[in-house]
C-alpha cells in the first residue's frame, strides 16, 4: 500500500477528516436494520485489500495523526498508561506482536531486524530506530509496552488469565469511549464490563468470558462495537468529561451532518505466547454523518438502527442529547428500501 | 484451528517406559514461544484412524526452534502412548496444534508449590524454566515409584539445585502432604500433576487444612473411556455419526469429518461442549469440568471422554 | 433506582461465619463491626489459634471491645487509630500461613484499606469474609482530578480535589476501594439536581 500519513489534529480546531477511501474501508456496524448488544465474535482472518481488516494490527492514513494525539493524552495524564508489576511477560509479548505483524504488513515504513535476542526496529513514520535486546527492559527507553504502544493505533488492554477469569492489568487506553483505565485497572473480565446495560443479565459476558479464556495462540478473534461522538475527538475519556460533555449540547440541525461522528470500535483479540495473556486491542474509527452519507445503503440502515435503539442503550452510548437532531437530519434519506444483510458500503 | 506440521528430530529413551520426542517445525522456521505448563495436541495416524493426545511441553520456554515432550508407555491404553514408542522415530512427520496453557502458573503468588507424580512431571519441566527466569520462588517435590524411574532427575537437579525434592516410593520415602502444606507463606500457590489418586488426596488434604480453592490447581489428563457404541445425530448438520465402543465422541465425530471444538481432550478445559437435546439411554460423564447439578440435568456433554448408554444421542452441532 | 438491575462491579457483603478448616483465625473489625464480632463469637469460641484487632475510636467503640475481651478470654489488640490498626494488622501477618482465615468488619472503606494489606501479603480479597457494619459512607475516586473522597453520604458530591459536582456512578474498584465519580453538569454548567443522603 502506498500510504500518505497525514497531520491532523483530533482536538481543539479538529482538521481531522477523511479521504475517500477511508470512508469507503470504514467498518460499518450494522449487519441489520435493529441493533442490540451481542458476542458476536467472529475469527480474525485477513481481510479483502484496502480493507480495515486487511492485516491483523491496521495502520492508515491518520496514524501520524493517533501516534501524536496519544503522546499529547500522555503527557498530560500518564495515568493512561496502566502496567502493574507482574505483567512484565506480556509488555515483551506485545513487543513482539506489534513489531514482527506491522514489519511484515507495511514494509516500507517499517523494519525489523532479529538477530537472537538482539533486535533492531525501524520506524520511519515516527523516525525511531532503535536497537535493543529482547527481554531487557534497560535497553529500551521507557518500559517496553509504552514504548511500542506510543507507535500503534487504538487502545489496547491487556489482560492476565488466572483463576478462570481475566484480568485488565496491563494497558494504554488513551481515545476511549467514556471509561477509564485507571478506575478499571486490574479488574476482572466482568467488572470491567459491569456497567454495560442489559448485558451481563443476557449472560453476554458469561458467554464471552467462556469464549476468551479458551482462546487460542495463533487464532485471533474479533467483534466490533460502536458508539457516536460530537467532533472527531478521540479522547472521549471519562477523565475528560469536563471537556468534551459540552459538545453533546452545541449540535444542532445545521451543523449536526459535520459535527456528528459514527464512531467504531474494531476490537481484535490475541492470545499472547510467553505470558498467555490476551490482548485485547480496540481500534476507533471515525466518519462524520455527512461522509457516511456517500452511501445511501449506510445511511438509511444507521437510521432504522437508531430509531429502534432501546432507550437504556441511547443513554449507556451517550447520544441522549443530539439524538434528535441526528434522526431529523436521517430520516428523508430513507426511502424505506429493503436493505440485504450485510456490512458493505453498496 | 490452525495446526502446525512438525518433524521428529530426536527420540531418547529417558526410562524403561518413558521416551521423549523432539519436534522441529517441518519448514525449519521458528515454532511459537509458549508459557510453562502449556500442552500440545498430537495427532496420530494409526492403521488410517488419527488419533490425539495431549502432552505437555518441557521447555525451556525460551527454545522457538524445536518442543520436547515425553511419553510414558501405557500397555492398557487405546494405543496413543504405543504408538508413539513404537512408531514415531526420527524423520516421522506428525502433526500438533499451537500451544495452549490450562496449567499456567499465577504470577501473584507469593511462592509456588510444585508436586509431581511419576509422569506428571512433564508440565512442571517448562513451568521450572519460566519460575527461574522469572525468579519466582518456589519448591518441586517429586514422587515417582523406583530409582529406575526417576525421569529427568539429573536435569532437575541442575535446574533447581536445593528447590527440587524427590520422593522415591521402593525406598519407603514418601511424600506426606500435610507436611508439605503446614506453614507455608501467605500468597502461596500450589499445582500439582499426578495420577488421580494423588492429585484427588492432595486436593482434599488441602480443603481440610483451611487452603482456598483458588489457591490450589491441578491437572489429570484423563483418557477418553470405553464402553458401547451408539449413534450421535448432529442436529443443524443433519448427521449422524457412529461411536464405536472403543473411540471417543469426540474422536467419532472427527474421524466422521466434522470440525468439533476442543482444546485439552481430557475432560478438562470445557471447549468441546456439546448441548444434548435428546436422549434414549444414559450419560455416562466422565469429565471434571460439569458440575454435579449439570451431570444430572444431563443436558450438556463433554464428548472428548464422556459417552452414553444409549442407542441414539442428539446433539445441537 | 430501575427494578432488577444491578452491577456487577459492586461487593456484596455477607454475614461473618466461622471457616471449619482454617488453623488460624484472624478477625479485623472497627466502630459498628464490634456488633459483627460479638455476633461472631456468639457462634461459638474457635479451638484453633485466634487474632483479633479492633480499631475503637469512640465511646461506643469501647464498649464492644470491653464486652468482646471479656467472651473470648484473650488478649484482643485495640487502636484507636486506623493507621496504627493496619501496622498491627501487619505485624500479624508476619505470623500467618497458608490456612488462615481472614475475617473483616466495619464500613466499605475500611474492609478495602484491610483488603489492600491482605493483598499486599499474597491474600486474595475473594477469600477474606466481610461484613458491612456502620455508616454505608463511600469512597468516592473523582475521575478527573483523581481525588479519593472519604465518607460520602450524598449521591452528588462536590470534590475536595477540584470542587467539581460529582455524581456517584455505581461502579466499584477492589484495588482502590472507591466507586467511581464524575462531573455530573459537565454538558450544561450549573444544571445540577438536589443532592440526597442516600448513603447514611
Amino acid at each position: 500500500m502506498n500510504m500518505a500519513f497525514k497531520q491532523e489534529t483530533l482536538r481543539d480546531d479538529y482538521t481531522f477528516s477523511n479521504s475517500p477511501e477511508s470512508v469507503r474501508r470504514f467498518p460499518f456496524p450494522f449487519d441489520e436494520d435493529e441493533y442490540m448488544y451481542s458476542v458476536n465474535i467472529e475469527p480474525h482472518d485477513a481481510g479483502p485489500p484496502g480493507s480495515v481488516f486487511e492485516h491483523a494490527i491496521d495502520i492508515d492514513e491518520h496514524y501520524l495523526t493517533e501516534c501524536e494525539e496519544r503522546r499529547i493524552v500522555l503527557e498530560d495524564d500518564h495515568g493512561r498508561y496502566v502496567a502493574l508489576p507482574h505483567m512484565m511477560d506480556a509488555q515483551w509479548d506485545m513487543v513482539e506482536l506489534v513489531m514482527t505483524n506491522l514489519a511484515k504488513d507495511y514494509p516500507e515504513s517499517f523494519q525489523l531486524t532479529q538477530d537472537g535476542d538482539n533486535w533492531h526496529w525501524v520506524n520511519q513514520p515516527l523516525g525511531i530506530d532503535q536497537k535493543f535486546v529482547f527481554g531487557d527492559t534497560s535497553t529500551l527507553p521507557m518500559e517496553p509496552f509504552e514504548f511500542i504502544s506510543r507507535q500503534v493505533q487504538g487502545d489496547w488492554v491487556i489482560m492476565d488469565q488466572r483463576d478462570e477469569d481475566l484480568f485488565a492489568d496491563l494497558g494504554i487506553v488513551t481515545g476511549q469511549a467514556d471509561w477509564s483505565m485507571a478506575f478499571d485497572a486490574g479488574m476482572s473480565f466482568k467488572e470491567w464490563h459491569a456497567p454495560v446495560p442489559h448485558a451481563p443479565e443476557m449472560g453476554i459476558f458469561d458467554r464471552a468470558l467462556k469464549y476468551l479464556l479458551h482462546l487460542q495462540y495463533g487464532s485471533p478473534v474479533r467483534r466490533t462495537n460502536w458508539r457516536m461522538c460530537v467532533n472527531p475527538r478521540l479522547d472521549t475519556s471519562s477523565e475528560k468529561w469536563h471537556l468534551w460533555g459540552p459538545d453533546n449540547v452545541s449540535v444542532t440541525a445545521e451543523n449536526v451532518a459535520e459535527k456528528v461522528y459514527l464512531r467504531v470500535e474494531l476490537q481484535a483479540l490475541f492470545r499472547l505466547p510467553r505470558s498467555n495473556a490476551i490482548a485485547f486491542s480496540i481500534r476507533t474509527y471515525m466518519v462524520s454523518l455527512e461522509d457516511l452519507a456517500k452511501y445511501p445503503r449506510w445511511i438509511k440502515r444507521l437510521y432504522r438502527v437508531l430509531t429502534s435503539l432501546h432507550p437504556d442503550l441511547a443513554e449507556y452510548k451517550g447520544l441522549n442529547s443530539y439524538l434528535p437532531y441526528v434522526l431529523n437530519w436521517l430520516k428523508p434519506q430513507d426511502d424505506g428500501e429493503v436493505l440485504p444483510k450485510g456490512t458493505q458500503p453498496e | 484451528m490452525s495446526l502446525l506440521n512438525v518433524k521428529v528430530t530426536a527420540v531418547e529413551q529417558i526410562t524403561e517406559q518413558v521416551k521423549q520426542f523432539t519436534f522441529e517445525l517441518e519448514d525449519g522456521g521458528k515454532l511459537p514461544y509458549f508459557s510453562g505448563g502449556s500442552h500440545v495436541v498430537v495427532a496420530m495416524d494409526i492403521d488410517g484412524r488419527i488419533h490425539r493426545n495431549a502432552y505437555s511441553l518441557m521447555g525451556p520456554t525460551s527454545d522457538n526452534e524445536r518442543y520436547t515432550i515425553a511419553v510414558r508407555k501405557q500397555e492398557q491404553s487405546r494405543g496413543g502412548s504405543v504408538f508413539m514408542h513404537e512408531q514415531v522415530k526420527p524423520g516421522t512427520r506428525l502433526q500438533i496444534t499451537p500451544p495452549t496453557n490450562l496449567f499456567a502458573i499465577n504470577k501473584l503468588a507469593k511462592k509456588h508449590i510444585l508436586v509431581a507424580g511419576g509422569i506428571g512431571i512433564t508440565p512442571f519441566m517448562s513451568q521450572i524454566s519460566d519460575l527461574n527466569r522469572l525468579g519466582y520462588p518456589y519448591e518441586l517435590h517429586y514422587a515417582y515409584r523406583s530409582a529406575d524411574q526417576a525421569a529427568f532427575r539429573d536435569q532437575l537437579e541442575k535446574l533447581c539445585g536445593d528447590k527440587v525434592h524427590f520422593y522415591v516410593d521402593d525406598e519407603g520415602r514418601r511424600m506426606n502432604f500435610t507436611e508439605l502444606l503446614i506453614q507455608q507463606p501467605l500468597g502461596s500457590h500450589i499445582y500439582v500433576c499426578g495420577p488421580n489418586t494423588m492429585v484427588n488426596s492432595l486436593v482434599l488434604m488441602a480443603k481440610q487444612m483451611g487452603w482456598p480453592d483458588n489457591a490450589v490447581h491441578s491437572e489429570k489428563f484423563l483418557a477418553p473411556a470405553t464402553g458401547e457404541p451408539f449413534v450421535v445425530s448432529l442436529s443443524l448438520s443433519e448427521t449422524e455419526v457412529m461411536v464405536p465402543g472403543e473411540m471417543s465422541m469426540l474422536e467419532a465425530l472427527e474421524e466422521a469429518g466434522i470440525d468439533a471444538p476442543y482444546l485439552c481432550r481430557g475432560g478438562a478445559c470445557g471447549r468441546c461442549e456439546l448441548e444434548v437435546v435428546d436422549c434414549d439411554g444414559e450419560l455416562i460423564h466422565h469429565d471434571v469440568y460439569l458440575s454435579d447439578a449439570e451431570k444430572i440435568s444431563a443436558n450438556k456433554i463433554m464428548p472428548c471422554v464422556s459417552r452414553a448408554n444409549c442407542s441414539r444421542m442428539v446433539v445441537n452441532l | 433506582m430501575e427494578k432488577g438491575y444491578s452491577i456487577k462491579s459492586k461487593p456484596i457483603y455477607g454475614t461473618l461465619v466461622w471457616q471449619d478448616h482454617a488453623m488460624h483465625h484472624v478477625v479485623i473489625a472497627e466502630g459498628e463491626g464490634g456488633k459483627a464480632l460479638l455476633k461472631l463469637f456468639q457462634q461459638k469460641l474457635p479451638r484453633e489459634p485466634l487474632s483479633v484487632l479492633y480499631l475503637a475510636a469512640d465511646p461506643q467503640a469501647e464498649k464492644y471491645a470491653t464486652t468482646v475481651q471479656k467472651i473470648i478470654n484473650e488478649p484482643v489488640t485495640i487502636k484507636d487509630s486506623q493507621a496504627e490498626l493496619l501496622n498491627a494488622l501487619k505485624a500479624t501477618l508476619d505470623s500467618c500461613y497458608m490456612g488462615t482465615q481472614f475475617y473483616v468488619a466495619g464500613t466499605e472503606g475500611f474492609i478495602w484499606k484491610v483488603a489492600a494489606v491482605l493483598r499486599d501479603a499474597g491474600v486474595d480479597d475473594k477469600n477474606v469474609f466481610k461484613e458491612l457494619c456502620g455508616s454505608l459512607g463511600r469512597r468516592l475516586y473523582c475521575v478527573h482530578c483523581k481525588t479519593t473522597n472519604e465518607n460520602v453520604h450524598h449521591n452528588i458530591h462536590v470534590c475536595t480535589g477540584c470542587g467539581r459536582h460529582l455524581i456517584v456512578r455505581e461502579h466499584f474498584s477492589r484495588l482502590m476501594g472507591a466507586y467511581m465519580g464524575f462531573m455530573i453538569d459537565a454538558e450544561v454548567p450549573g444544571e445540577i439536581p438536589a443532592a440526597e443522603e442516600i448513603y447514611p
